[in-house]
């Protein structure tokens, strides 16, 4: 049976990643839609990702976009494949009830 | 790390809510854009029709540029919020769909050869509403279903409203649109 993943569980990181899981392979989300959808701040939003791409389960790519600069989140293959065995552990979790 | 069973029993509910989230978010971005704009172009184009109808030709004209050029900036930005290789080539693709799709409509139209300007209105929106349809269902099957309930009204106010044809386009069918757009934006 596969662990639970700390680094994932925590709430807003649990959503962060379920949202870019649901992303197409190779596909990046803009920060700001990233953040509307979760319903959190800039400050809060940041800080977890950060610690999501220090265990690189994330990629942050910042760009410029007609002379902005835009910061683009997408998961990476070991981040799909740790959220894929959290969901599993939690599943085994729920079948043992 | 240990939890109980309901604890992992929120935590999935969590990972489904913001899945199914993230997916509507996706698929209705490009359908409210294209319903409020389409809405607000049928609106003042269909009542000049109606009530301004030796005008109506230029406001048309006018409305048809303005729509095209607020639509593609508006669909751009939204566009640019989720970046993804596959969409590029899609892009071409459903551009050069709509390009040969129009060519078919005029070319419909000069066969038919419709007697008046109800029946030439009517063979272009269903044809665009075909072309909304079709990409709806090859890109995203949760937009497929608003063209279908257009095209009754249309057929409808066609048949058995003649003389009311272009005010109830413009009133039901317009402002339908962006209604229905405003709820996609902000409650689905």
């Amino acid at each position: 049976m596969a662990d639970l993943n700390e680094i994932i569980h925590q709430p807003v990181r649990l959503r962060i990643m379920a949202a870019l899981v649901t992303l197409k392979e190779g596909d990046e989300v803009d920060f700001t839609y990233l953040r509307d959808l979760l319903d959190v701040t800039d400050g809060n939003l940041g800080a977890h990702l950060r610690k999501l791409e220090e265990a690189e389960y994330i990629t942050v790519n910042k760009v410029f976009v007609e002379r902005k600069p835009r910061t683009y989140v997408s998961v990476t293959a070991e981040g799909r494949q740790v959220f894929r065995e959290h969901v599993a552990a939690l599943e085994a979790i729920l079948k043992s009830k | 790390m240990n939890i109980t069973p309901n604890e992992a029993e929120e935590a999935l509910a969590a990972i489904q809510q913001i899945e199914q989230k993230t997916r509507h978010a996706i698929a209705s971005s490009g359908s409210y854009i294209t319903l409020i704009v389409t809405g607000a172009v049928w609106l003042i184009g269909f009542i000049c029709t109606q009530f301004l109808p030796e005008i109506s030709p230029y406001i048309w004209i006018g409305l048809s540029i303005f729509g095209s050029v607020l639509g593609a900036i508006w669909g751009f930005r939204i566009g640019s919020r989720v970046r993804s290789p596959a969409n590029t080539a899609m892009a071409k693709r459903a551009g050069l769909f709509w390009f040969f799709l129009i060519f078919y409509c005029v070319a419909t139209i000069a066969v038919v050869q419709p007697t008046d300007g109800k029946q030439i209105t009517v063979l272009v929106i269903l044809f665009a509403l075909i072309g909304h349809l079709s990409l709806g269902l090859l890109l995203s099957f949760s937009a497929i279903w608003w063209p279908l309930p257009i095209t009754g009204l249309v057929l409808v106010s066609y048949f058995l409203l003649p003389d009311l044809f272009y005010l109830w386009m413009g009133v039901l069918g317009g402002g339908g649109m962006i209604a229905l757009g405003m709820y996609i934006r902000y409650r689905w």
